[in-house]
């Protein structure tokens, strides 16, 4: 029934990336479920196109054989032929088939991660401990260090933020004060948000941003560098090498910044008050002593070490966790900002509601 | 002789990944042990899953003959105070300038050493492997074969019993390299320290080896004296080793 001549699929005398693509649509259209021919005779140029056009060939239709090959262009034929990679379409199926297995292999992995991130922040919370009674294994001057460039790092970024933010509630909310003819309960709203909540969940944001991902792109690239490896068999412990100068120097450090933040948004709000409503300061000052008590700063500070260690334990987690390659430290760092963020917003949930 | 390291049926590799498998060797005192394969066989793999840092999928291995799966962190921490290891990277740590890298072994278990002592002990190391005036750079500020230099500084400071070398001499001159080899032959029969090196120039294994260890096809193809090596009529090594003498 079918005609020998037509199974036959003559080349044109030069293969190149030119004609490729034509080619490759002609010759799927002419191929046929059992034997078919493909005739070199005329073909005297193909380049690196070409060669894998009819490598391509050879392997997505098993029953083609070549004729009439120049030895020529046989050889470049054989020299840039790459063997028969494993089919993926298996894989795929598997991959794609059972919704709900994905599901729990999701599940399980988050269960694995929680336990890993529960059992690396049990562990430092023993290192320091352990430090801090011994006063060995972590190089000395690192927590100085540290606290130096935290405090370089987030102080100026911190206090600008806060200060802005004290304005911008002030701002926002004193038109409505103003109806009530309430103006001067603007101090116990500013107080109030500022203290023990927004210092609190600012900071641990900028914190997360800045230090959090220096401390994951630190730790990630010397994973990735063998130099983890290396303090291991020099003996040391690179979870409390590392991590515990850095947990140290967060615990000293948020209290400065807290402390200072809570100053300048509240310095924010007087101004505010002052420009746009004629309080005085000193009355208004008054008045947030009247109705912020000390034990609303500490819970704003409570709230913000908590923050801390979860920046600092999460850029550790992510960072010791780190795939292959420099690559690895980019996505590791990204990873890390973002899981302390989210951490830190449910956190602050679960703190309202608790002190509710 | 007593043997410091053995390894038995050991199976290697990543997660699920096998990467090598059936491995049977010893290291014993004072000999230079040296491993060799081709690029991506999983010499570094081995090496690392024998220092403890890689968990073997299975196997057992033994470090001063104790088994290394029954030693707790503690006692791992014992073992590494005997051992010296340059990476394949360097491994220095980026953040301290040599001087301070050289000497953080020293700092971290003896720290009540006096400066002035722990000088000596740096300055003789680096001028060792030749870099004694660079002992302010940082690693960053070091070429690839400073830093392998270093790093050996480094392996060596506390005069370990074991010092397992990832290609000390790639990415070196061949004076340089040669002086190296120098080095580990002398602290070999000196002070007798055991060594475990990966390297792929037979003129260096020709120099130091005295076991050499061939891995290829997922799993150990040779395994004897450097005799043996040299006279075996099998043509993957006689390839293997041909191709580096024309490259060397
Ligand atoms: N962290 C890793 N995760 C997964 N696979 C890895 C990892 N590191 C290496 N491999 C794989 O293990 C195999 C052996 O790698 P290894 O680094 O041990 O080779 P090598 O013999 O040291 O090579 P070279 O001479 O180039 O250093 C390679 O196939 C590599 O792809
Ligand atoms: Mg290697």
């Amino acid at each position: 029934m079918v005609n020998e001549k037509k199974l036959k699929f003559i080349l044109p005398e030069s293969i190149s990336h030119e004609n490729v693509s034509f080619l490759l649509r002609e010759i799927q259209n002419h191929m046929q479920k059992d034997s078919n021919i493909i005739d070199f005779a005329q073909v005297t140029r193909i380049d690196t196109f070409g060669v894998s056009l009819l490598n391509h060939i050879k392997k997505s239709f098993k029953s083609v054989s070549f004729i009439n090959i120049r030895p020529e262009v046989s050889e470049l034929l054989n020299t840039f032929y790459s063997p028969a990679q494993r089919s993926d379409s298996d894989k795929q199926d598997d991959s794609t088939g059972n919704i709900l297995e994905y599901i729990i292999e999701k599940f399980s992995g988050l269960k694995k991660s929680t336990l890993e991130y529960l059992s690396l922040l049990a562990d430092e919370i023993y290192y320091t401990v352990q430090y801090i009674f011994k006063k060995r294994g972590i190089p000395p001057g690192e927590i100085s260090n540290q606290l130096f460039l935290m405090a370089y790092d987030s102080f100026p970024i911190v206090c600008l933020v806060s200060f802005l933010i004290g304005v911008t509630i002030s701002i926002t909310s004193l038109d409505q004060l103003k109806q009530l003819g309430a103006d001067i309960y603007l101090a116990d709203l500013v107080g109030f948000a500022m203290i023990r909540e927004l210092v609190p969940l600012m900071a641990g944001i900028i914190l997360a941003g800045k230090i959090g991902a220096s401390i994951t792109a630190e730790i990630s690239s010397m994973k990735v560098m063998e130099e983890i490896d290396a303090l291991k068999t020099m003996g040391l412990v690179p979870e409390k090498f590392l991590m515990v100068p850095r947990l140290i120097a967060i615990t000293v450090a948020i209290p400065l910044l807290v402390g200072m933040a809570d100053l300048v948004g509240i310095v924010g709000g007087l101004l505010v008050a002052k420009i746009f409503s004629d309080i005085p300061g000193s009355v208004f000052l008054e008045q947030i002593f009247k109705a912020v008590h000390f034990s609303d700063f500490l819970i704003g500070l409570i709230k913000t070490m908590v923050f801390g260690w979860v920046v600092v334990i999460s850029a550790g987690y992510k960072g010791f966790s780190v795939g292959r390659g420099a690559a690895g430290v980019g996505i590791a760092t990204t990873q890390s900002v973002v899981m302390s963020i989210s951490l830190i917003i449910v956190l602050d949930c679960i703190f309202a509601i608790i002190l509710y | 002789m007593s043997e410091i390291i053995r390894v038995q049926n050991l199976e290697v590799g990543y997660g699920d990944e096998i990467v090598l498998e059936q491995l049977n060797f010893s290291v014993e005192k004072s000999e230079i042990f040296v491993i060799l394969g081709p690029s991506g066989c999983g010499k570094t793999t081995v090496l690392k899953t024998i220092l403890g840092l890689i968990p073997p999928i299975s196997g057992d291995i033994y470090f001063f003959q104790k088994p290394m799966e029954f030693l707790s962190e503690k006692s791992m921490n014992r073992i590494y105070d005997d051992i010296g290891v340059l990476y394949q990277t360097g491994a220095l740590l980026n953040s301290i300038n040599l001087f301070d890298n050289i000497a953080l072994p020293v700092h971290m278990h003896y720290p009540g050493i006096p400066e002035q002592i722990k000088k000596e002990m740096v300055l003789s190391r680096l001028s060792q492997v030749g870099l004694e005036t660079s002992w302010k750079k940082y690693p960053s500020e070091l070429s690839e074969g400073m830093k392998k230099r270093a790093a050996l500084a480094r392996a060596l400071i506390l005069s370990p019993k074991v010092i397992c070398c990832d290609e000390p001499s790639a990415g070196l001159d061949p004076i340089t390299a040669s002086r190296l080899d120098d080095l580990l032959l002398d602290l070999n029969t000196l002070l007798g320290i055991t060594f475990v090196v990966i390297t792929h120039e037979l003129r260096s294994i020709e120099k130091i080896a005295d076991k050499v260890l061939v891995l290829h096809n997922r799993g150990l193809y040779f395994y004897g004296t450097l005799e043996q090596l040299l006279e075996t009529d099998d043509e993957f090594i006689n390839d293997f080793l041909l191709k580096e003498k024309k490259d060397a």
